[in-house]
């Protein structure tokens, strides 16, 4: 219990307690036995940002460049003819759609569709050889989140949540912000507790949707919810000094506590309105395009619930599958250049705005930023068509921020980007890399459930030692 | 250690690394002393590998054992370790694992791991030393892990003889005294009629049922007894303990995964399991009526609803085209059913032991292949389940109706077959003097004219000759539309200020705009308007322009980079008007489809058949259409057999076997269905043949489930109906009674259960009333007067009755109770949703703002979709039913406050009190009907301070926020 971390924490604790929080929030862990497990060494990064991009952000376009798929073009992939991928037969190689471009004193490759991003690239530290148990988006999103392809496991957030609690006492500990478009693939269940408790869940909040039940409904008067309080103060304590013996009626009354706080702080974080003009354009909150401008007020939402302690935000760019391939989300199977050329715009700009804001901020000592989405795409073009299909076997991630080496790439695909072969890298690996910035053992995190002792990481993973600062 | 002849020996070893082994053999045994010799091998050229190369992670010292293989003793090697078999066969190199993982022959096991192939000598070794039977003289090491072998507790046989020793309170008791602790007093009747109706009803009694037990209690000894009896007697049972073990059997109404779509017609089940309590069913023939229903109650449909058991868990439907793929998602639907299984009726963690042996229990993984055989030919869906009188009668209802339908049929093909034919000689004849409209971008000029508005009639499509082709599946599309003024500029933009109007045939409810007209002018290909009907789109421009020409396409891409047709989605418009107009009321054609070539010449021959058809052939298709159409509403009349989703079964057309590491690309050896090697030597094995029939199969392993011998089954059964009414089962892990789940903390009071359960005939009503009768559950549940609090926090020994919070359902149906808004009625059927359902190919449930009053159920009756997540319940542990949950959490989260003081469901649930409690004494009666008891001072004064002030919402509002409310002493 002497990590610096849990130092904050009780500093942070003792800062309260001479108000009714601080009493409170022990009484509330007290009661479930739910008091934060603590760090297992000094950590580098106490919050994280995830940005996921569903669909399967197709790693070849965007972030790694393969001269050689340019090269080849039209020809097959040499032992890969005929391959039949999730949606069919495979057609030859087909080149991305536009040109990449060196970025940064790094000079790192990076797709010229993202320009905004491109001056990032000195702080990003990619991984090129990721690998996925599946090439399907549901289950590839949440083995994204939870490192399991089926339903019922903690996401990452809730493991964060479940091993150091909260660092502030007025918001969620865990927020998933959902795209203006909807539900990523497999919806609630990326950002589900699974079979931790459930007050180590997502709330579900974004700048189209509030926090559901926060306000007070219209017909009540403030002071009637004052009275109606205070009475419920009252009936409750006698209630607990005739029930001595029950920790949890004292956890009940200081949750209720805890609730009016946040309906206080929730509105206060959720209205971009103080944030001024030169914010707003940065991130591009007034843009024409009403999706991308979504987007961008959803950046801005992040910021603010980072700098207000919330201990690990979800950000989700775009949503899940319709009933046309591609168009809610990053599933390019027919029309890749189209597709793309209406979701990077989306994409680039806030995001890229938000890591410049957090980093002149300062935030970026703090905050862990991690880019996921479920897994890459064929080098090949989708037989008839000039997409590409899904391919489990090669993606990119990328780490940015707290504890992170800028401007290094860490593994490779092939020549074609077919499958990676340097370094090969796994959803476990990269969560046991986040849980190690944040000063935990992904070995040793733990929670008994159905016959074992679970993990993030089932019984996997390797800390990505070239991606730490 | 000590062996023979060590020079020579040693010479001829250092001969071996450049001699063939064989050679080498022949020679070793032409010494005639095997044994040493193969010994002094060992000594020399085998041990110093294993040390060096292998204990780092295969051996007792190892930091942390890998693979759960032990290299550091001869019984390691031969028991094996994850792969569930020995890794080195005596005389077979080729076969033996161990010698395979460092010749790299094994995808994904080149030992040693991550580090360059041991020297070709050093192999060579290895294998001559297997080849000699490989002999080992370490034995006695240690194999012993941590971990449970066969003679782990709950693998022995249930002392059956205990039904008759002693009591409940006898062993509770015993255990008290041996901490120097006792029973708390009697609760009093008050806290007691309230305990045992939540705890048999999940609903709260009523003031008059209370005031009732208690005066009862002054005068009747067998007060609780008959409250019992009462309680056990009323349906209201069945539906909490109903909810129960839908609880344990991961019971839920959509598949989950990414579609998660829902399931309407399972409600059934969920009512069997309901009638099945109420009717004391022997729990037994209920497990055997849950994996074999179909077989046991063939015709009988209240029987065999049971296997729905099978297909209530999630599977993935997403139609996955890679045949890898195909099989792990095969083989990850059969591992739900295993996994339900042997949680739920045997508390083993049968899952664990699908890639490698089971590493913590002695369930070798064969045991998981033997369950999964039986489960081979069950797949998800729906099927009839009739009785015979319902199938004859249906069939008998049918039979005409067919036949006429096939006689009509006929009739119009023939006559639809005269007319195509001179159709065709009419197209062949028929002048084009236009290209067919192009998918890419067709054009059409005309004069120029001044116009505000302009709108373009579809009446034709490229898909009409296409039977399949259906309105909002891959009906017509344009991803743009445009229009040009006479300066040759596209006014047809949003950017330009035109509005764009039209039905669309597609709707996705989380995002209003898709899939709408605007995409037409919006300036880009890519997204599409998915043309409904009418099929008109109808463009307003900021201002009267001159124009003289429109495009429209139908394409995603550019006609620059298309290589074929699949970057057109949807069907393209053949056959149009375009008309415009200044005011909206008169319009004027100014161009049309007139005189082009058609698309195809299907769709030319669709239109030759305008203007060949007589007016006779007219007339009578469409009487004949008609009569069609009478025989088709006829049949759809005729009342469908039942069909629900209680699984589909098929003799399985593939072998069952072993997958080394669960991976279903590689088989090892075939298994068969068969009992569970755990049980060998306490229960009577059974094994069947490869082409045992798919029935058989389930049935036998429901049959030994439930045998006489099977210790597991009634203890994890007794445990659970103990767990439920204390809150903690004497087993904390209700569906794990393995070396990870926790020791019973009274092992005979679960074995006197056990076999009482078995005595009474598998019914749980007995049990109930035996445990309800006794003085541990009637003890009062303060921490007042009894040192328990500080012996036994956790209330684990029962000193007292450990008070509870209510669980997430409990919560919402008492609020509806206490109201007066519960409606019981109707007790079953197709369950009431608290969410929005959408789909758009995949599923989204939006949590509902209002609870309308036909949700007024009880929650056993919610349609229980996944990852659904409903507030309400949510908030309060209600489960996500992606796995099933055998004991429920109990969490207090500021949200569920926020849920509870502001969701509309409250607001309405305090109305509908104060109407209640209106009156000239409103706070005593809330108090009564909430809480069964009068206020006390300081509560009357600060309940009337409130109510004087805000008002009797605002009272009930806060009431029904308490304590007290929601937990039970």
């Amino acid at each position: 219990m002497n990590s610096p971390l849990d130092q904050t924490r009780r500093r942070f604790l003792g800062q309260m307690s001479t108000g009714l929080t601080g009493v409170a929030l022990s009484r509330l862990f007290a009661a479930e036995g739910a008091t934060p497990k603590g760090t297992h060494f000094a950590p580098k990064a106490k919050q994280v940002l995830q940005i996921f991009c569903p669909g399967a952000a197709s790693h070849i376009d965007l972030w790694e460049h393969k001269p050689l798929l340019e090269k080849f073009h039209g020809t097959p992939l040499p032992g890969g003819e005929k391959e039949v991928s999730f949606q069919g037969k495979n057609g030859n190689l087909m080149r991305p759609p536009w040109a990449f471009a060196p970025a940064g004193k790094s000079g790192k490759m990076l797709s010229t569709m993202l320009p905004h991003m491109a001056r990032h690239a000195d702080d990003i530290a990619f991984i090129h050889s990721m690998t996925s148990q599946t090439n399907t988006h549901g289950p590839g999103c949440i083995n994204m989140n939870t490192c399991f392809t089926r339903e019922g496991y903690p996401s990452a957030g809730s493991w964060v949540s479940y091993a150091l609690g909260s660092l502030n006492d007025n918001l969620p500990t865990y927020i998933a912000i959902q795209d203006l478009r909807g539900e990523p693939p497999n919806g609630k269940a990326n950002w589900s507790n699974g079979f931790l408790p459930a007050r180590f869940q997502a709330v579900a909040m974004a700048a189209q949707q509030p926090l559901r039940n926060l306000a007070r409904p219209a017909s009540i008067s403030s002071a009637e919810d004052e009275a109606a309080r205070d009475f419920l103060r009252t009936i409750n304590r006698e209630h607990e000094q005739q029930h001595p013996g029950n920790s949890e009626l004292g956890a009940r009354m200081a949750a209720y506590e805890l609730g009016a706080k946040m309906q206080l702080a929730a509105p206060e974080v959720s209205d971009l309105g103080g944030e001024p003009k030169h914010v707003h354009d940065l991130y591009g909150t007034g843009d024409a395009n009403s999706l991308k401008a979504a987007y961008a007020r959803n950046c801005l939402l992040a910021r603010r619930f980072l700098e207000r302690g919330v201990r690990y935000v979800s950000l989700y760019c775009a949503s899940r599958a319709s009933n046309v391939d591609g168009f809610l989300n990053w599933d390019a199977h027919k029309t890749l250049k189209a597709d793309y050329e209406r979701h990077c715009p989306i994409f680039d700009q806030p995001t890229a705005a938000l890591l410049m804001d957090m980093k002149q901020r300062g935030m970026l000592n703090d905050v862990l930023v991690v880019w996921c989405t479920e897994f890459g795409r064929m080098p090949t073009h989708q037989e008839g068509t000039s997409g590409r299909d899904h391919n489990p076997d090669a993606f990119t991630t990328w780490m940015m921020g707290a504890g992170v080496k800028g401007g290094v790439s860490h593994g490779a695909t092939d020549d074609f980007g077919r499958r990676s072969v340097h370094d090969v890298t796994s959803v476990y690996d990269f969560y046991a890399t986040v849980l190690h910035l944040l000063g935990l053992d992904h070995e040793k995190l733990t929670y008994y459930f159905n016959g074992l002792q679970q993990r993030l990481t089932n019984v996997h993973g390797h800390v990505i030692d070239k991606v730490l600062a | 250690m000590t062996y023979s002849s060590t020079s020579v020996m040693a010479s001829l070893f250092r001969a071996s690394s450049s001699t063939s082994a064989a050679v080498f053999l022949s020679q070793l045994l032409a010494c005639g002393a095997e044994d040493a010799v193969g010994l002094a091998f060992f000594e020399q050229k085998v041990r110093p590998v294993l040390v060096e190369h292998c204990y780092a992670c295969h051996s007792a010292e190892a930091k942390k054992l890998k693979g759960n293989l032990y290299l550091d003793s001869k019984a390691g090697w031969e028991k094996g370790g994850d792969s569930g078999a020995p890794v080195i066969l005596p005389g077979k190199p080729d076969e033996s694992l161990l010698i395979r993982t460092i010749q790299h022959l094994e995808e994904d096991m080149e030992m040693p791991p991550k580090k360059p192939k041991l020297p070709v000598a050093v192999i060579d070794d290895l294998v001559t030393w297997v080849k000699m039977g490989a002999p080992d003289p370490r034995d006695g090491a240690k194999v012993a892990a941590k971990r449970g072998d066969k003679s782990w507790w709950s693998l022995q046989p249930n002392k059956t003889d205990l039904a008759t020793a002693g009591s409940i309170d006898d062993f509770i008791e015993a255990k008290l005294k041996e901490k120097g602790l006792g029973f708390n007093p009697p609760a009093d009747p008050r806290a007691l009629i309230r305990r045992m109706t939540y705890d048999l009803h999940g609903l709260p009694p009523t003031p008059e049922e209370v005031e009732a037990f208690v005066k009862d209690c002054e005068t009747n000894t067998r007060a609780s007894k008959d409250l019992i009896d009462r309680l056990l007697a009323s349906p209201r049972y069945g539906e909490q303990w109903g909810r129960h073990w839908l609880d344990v059997i991961r019971f839920g109404e959509s598949n989950g995964f990414e579609r998660n779509f829902i399931i309407d017609d399972l409600h059934p089940f969920r009512d069997y399991v309901i009638r099945s309590f109420n009717e004391d069913k022997p729990f037994d023939q209920f497990m055997v009526e849950h994996l074999a229903g179909d077989v046991v109650g063939k015709g009988k449909p209240d029987t065999e609803v049971g296997s729905a058991f099978l297909v209530a868990g999630p599977y993935d439907d997403v139609g996955n085209q890679d045949p890898v793929a195909q099989k792990n998602i095969r083989a990850a639907t059969i591992d739900d059913m295993v996994t339900a299984t042997g949680g739920a009726f045997l508390g083993l963690t049968l899952n664990c032991a699908r890639c490698h042996n089971h590493k913590f229990d002695p369930i070798p993984a064969e045991d998981y292949y033997r369950v999964r055989a039986a489960f081979e030919g069950v797949t998800h869906g729906r099927r009839v389940v009739a009785t015979d009188e319902q199938r004859k009668a249906h069939a008998d209802a049918m039979r005409p109706l067919t036949t006429k339908l096939a006689a009509l049929n006929a009739k119009k093909e023939a006559l639809d077959k005269k007319i195509d034919t001179r159709a065709k000689t009419q197209f062949a004849q028929m002048k084009f003097t236009r290209p067919p409209v192009d998918r890419f971008g067709t054009d059409e000029s005309f004069t120029a004219t001044e116009a505000k508005m302009l709108r373009f009639v579809i009446s034709g499509f490229t898909s009409d000759a296409d039977s399949k082709a259906k309105p909002g599946g891959l009906g017509g599309r344009l991803t743009e539309f445009q229009v040009w003024s006479s300066s040759g500029k596209n006014i047809a933009l949003a950017t330009q200020g035109t509005k764009a109007e039209g039905a669309k045939s597609a709707t996705a409810e989380d995002f209003p705009e898709a899939y709408g007209p605007q995409y037409c002018i919006d300036g880009r290909l890519g997204e599409a308007w998915f043309i409904g009907t009418p099929s008109v789109l109808t463009l307003t421009f900021a201002r009267p322009e001159k124009i003289n020409r429109i495009t429209f396409i139908n394409s995603r891409a550019g006609k620059e980079d298309a290589e074929d047709d699949s970057k057109v989605r949807g069907a393209t418009p053949t056959e149009y008007e375009v008309q415009v107009s200044m005011d909206g009321t008169t319009w004027r054609t100014v161009a049309s489809s007139e005189a082009r070539q058609p698309y195809t010449e299907a769709l030319g021959i669709v239109m030759a058949r305008r203007t060949v058809i007589t007016a006779d052939e007219k007339a009578t298709l469409a009487g004949l259409e008609k009569q069609i159409a009478e025989v088709n509403a006829a049949i759809a009349r005729v009342p469908k057999l039942p069909e629900i989703w209680a699984g589909k079964f098929a003799q399985p057309k593939e072998k069952t076997f072993l997958f080394r590491g669960g991976d279903p690309m590689k088989p090892v050896n075939e298994v068969t269905a068969a009992s569970l090697n755990v049980l060998d030597g306490v229960t009577k094995p059974y094994q069947l043949s490869a082409d045992a029939p798919e029935g058989e199969r389930r049935l036998a392993l429901a049959r030994w489930i439930v045998s006489q011998e099977n210790p597991l089954t009634p203890r994890v059964l007794a445990n659970r109906v103990w767990h439920y009414h204390f809150g903690t089962g004497i087993v904390d892990t209700p569906s794990d009674f393995g070396y990870l789940g926790s020791k019973p903390t009274h092992p005979e009071l679960l074995d006197y259960l056990a076999a009482k359960l078995v005595a009474n005939g598998w019914k749980l009503k007995a049990l109930h009333r035996e445990i309800l009768l006794s003085r541990t559950y009637q003890q009062s549940s303060s921490a007042l007067s009894n040192p328990g609090m500080q012996v036994d926090g956790a209330s684990r020994l029962l000193w007292r009755f450990p008070p509870r919070r209510l669980a997430a359902e409990e919560v919402r149906d008492t609020m509806l109770a206490v109201t007066a808004s519960l409606r019981l009625d109707p007790m079953g059927g197709p369950g009431f949703r608290l969410y929005k359902f959408t789909q758009n190919n995949v599923s989204t449930y939006f949590p509902l703002e209002k609870h309308g009053p036909e949700t007024y159920r009880r929650a056993v009756y919610h349609q229980n979709a996944r990852a659904s997540v409903v507030d309400v319940l949510g908030d309060f542990d209600f489960p996500d039913v992606a796995f099933a949950s055998p004991k429920r959490a109990s969490t207090t989260t500021p949200l569920q406050s926020l849920t509870l003081m502001n969701h509309r469901f409250t607001l309405d649930m305090a109305e509908a009190l104060a109407r209640r409690a209106d009156g000239p004494e409103a706070v005593v009666t809330a108090y009564r009907i909430l809480f069964q008891r009068e206020p006390s001072e300081t509560e009357s004064g600060a309940a009337h301070a409130l109510l004087a002030k805000h008002g009797l919402r605002a009272l009930c509002r806060a009431l029904l926020n308490s304590n007290e409310l929601i937990y039970l002493e």
